[in-house]
């Protein structure tokens, strides 16, 4: 009993030394940022009613170049390479999508497709000059999926569309690439990383700066050796945003989606990427998944994870196809 | 309650708590008056697939009292930067003919490590179980509380390149919760006790789940003098 009651005081001496502050966890701010709703130094725009961070480069009257970020849930921060195109004599917009990245979150039940799909007709609707200005859009991964499902609604409002690696246009599709990406072993420590955060940290479906902090901890997952996507390392960003992710998957596994069915009507050549490194996609799934297209330019992005934009060796290989491709339509 | 006052009253519970905590499942009905001690291996999933070894000691007290302490690690490469010690015991509180309800009191001290952060919680594991145990064999049902009280999160580099103003140190309210549920099985053969347990987890809102909201235990006990 006295080697224990020494131990314990030990503990508590250690415990006890290393406090610095006492923190709330379900606050913004401590570890992860504020959204643009809270903090005015964070660039923004409101659109249908939501605050959403964004940020533009070119000059306005130019041809627009729309840069739509994965997840849900992500952020643009990974895509800032497409600046670049602003050099090129496009205008860039970027923007995250309600509920993601510093833009303002909502409650689980508020996000739907059609809530999506709007919110991209009111960001083209706040930058656009007038009706006769180009529109291009840059779609990654889940980018990519709102990207067609907004052309599958909209075929005439693109003059150009670039996918780089869409999870699917269908909900089977895209469960079944999920599932791919996913399949890591048990006993690896990838799958330790993601699953043992479960039993520290834990947030109701409101308490959006709980469960962001602990959808950042998954990132992990995503990008480490471990994952099939293939990707050189941590990709950047602001803040997850964990309960638009939930939100979209549920509406999906609940409404289900098929974004080919008008895709026929779509005019143009579409650009449509896809890394080397990423085991769960590969040259035949991106076939399947570009075919109800009219005509696709399909490019293997070498050297490159799923995150091809983010990284040198995808960024280099990726932006003179692009470039390429967007001036022959502009 | 500040922190400091938080981990003092979970470290007294660990180490002065006359019923205490456990991880693994016993069979209060099996003939084992002579064996205080108790060795447990045990295989299963609980937030990832996790090896353990434990060990309890039986109290000589009027209702059976077994002191238990146990330690688990995750799979993976890096098996010694995450694991989890539970101290404390589980009580026989109640009898009826061959029913027997039990209550089992944990104190938690984990340890998670990536490239994003460092997770140091101390928690609390408090469940309650009754079933059907005769001196061959058991089957119960269970459900318990895994509290996450108090975490100290020091964000790493990878993180801090994220949020480089994401703050380190202790955070509060409890920083975690979850319910859980389901059934245990075992057989005991003379000095030895071989159990497996499963059932599901959820949240304390009782609407979110974990990643893999499951848990299941195989063990192993061997009792002795």
């Amino acid at each position: 009993m006295k080697k224990v009651f020494w131990f314990s005081c030990a503990i508590i001496a250690c415990s006890v030394m290393g406090c610095k502050k006492e923190l709330l966890i379900y606050e913004d701010g401590f570890l992860v940022p504020l959204t643009a709703d809270v903090d005015p130094s964070v660039p923004s725009i409101l659109v249908n009613g939501s605050v959403l961070h964004a940020e533009t480069y070119g000059n306005p009257d130019s041809s627009i170049l729309l840069v739509l970020h994965g997840g849900p849930g992500s952020d643009y921060r990974y895509l800032l390479n497409c600046k670049a195109f602003a050099d090129s004599g496009y205008f860039v917009i970027f923007y995250d999508q309600r509920g993601s990245g510093l833009s303002q979150r909502f409650p689980k039940e508020s996000y739907s497709m059609d809530v999506m799909v709007d919110e991209l007709t009111g960001v083209i609707n706040y930058y656009r000059q007038t009706p006769e200005q180009k529109i291009f859009v840059l779609g990654h991964s889940w980018g990519a999926m709102l990207a067609t499902a907004y052309t599958n609604e909209y075929p005439d409002m693109f003059s150009g569309v670039i996918l780089a690696e869409p999870g699917g246009f269908t909900f089977q599709d895209m469960l079944e690439y999920v599932g791919r990406t996913r399949s890591v072993g048990l006993l690896s420590e990838v799958m330790s990383d993601v699953l043992y955060p479960d039993q520290f940290i834990t947030g109701n479906v409101d308490e959006h700066a709980i469960l962001d902090y602990r959808y950042a901890l998954l990132s992990v997952a995503n990008d480490g050796e471990d994952s099939p996507i293939g990707n050189e390392g941590l990709s950047p960003f602001w803040r997850s945003g964990a309960v638009i992710n939930i939100a979209l998957f549920e509406y999906g596994d609940k409404y289900g989606f098929d974004w080919t069915t008008n895709l026929s009507s779509y005019p143009n050549k579409i650009l449509f990427v896809y890394s080397e490194r990423n085991t769960a996609y590969g040259q035949a799934y991106a076939e399947h998944v570009s075919s109800p297209y009219n005509e696709v330019q399909l490019v293997q992005i070498n050297n490159a994870g799923h995150d091809m934009i983010s990284f040198p060796s995808g960024w280099n290989a990726f932006f003179p196809i692009a470039i390429n491709y967007l001036n022959t339509l502009n | 309650m500040n922190i400091g006052n938080k981990i003092l009253m979970i470290v007294l519970l660990l180490s002065f708590q006359g019923k205490q905590l456990y991880s693994q499942s016993i069979n209060w009905h099996a003939d084992s008056s002579q064996q205080k001690h108790m060795l447990n291996v045990n295989v299963g999933l609980d937030y990832g697939l996790v090896y353990g070894v434990g060990y309890g000691y039986k109290l000589s007290t009027d209702f059976p009292i077994v002191l238990m302490g146990s330690v688990s690690l995750p799979a993976g490469e890096n098996m010694l930067d995450d694991y989890k010690v539970k101290l404390g015991g589980s009580a026989d509180v109640f009898q009826i003919g061959d029913v027997h309800a039990s209550v089992n009191l944990n104190g938690v001290f984990r340890v998670y490590n990536s490239d994003y952060v460092r997770l140091i919680n101390f928690g609390s594991d408090f469940s309650a179980s009754i079933g059907y145990y005769k001196q061959k064999w058991m089957v119960s049902g269970e459900f318990g509380f895994d509290k996450a009280i108090v975490t100290h999160i020091k964000n790493g580099p990878s993180y801090l390149e994220i949020y480089p103003l994401a703050q380190d140190g202790w955070y509060e309210p409890a920083t975690g919760g979850n319910f859980y549920y389901g059934l245990q099985t075992g057989i005991s053969l003379k000095q030895s006790d071989i159990y497996l347990k499963a059932g599901k987890v959820i949240a304390q809102d009782f609407k979110t789940t974990p990643m893999f909201p499951f848990y299941a235990q195989l063990g192993y006990n061997f009792k002795f003098n």
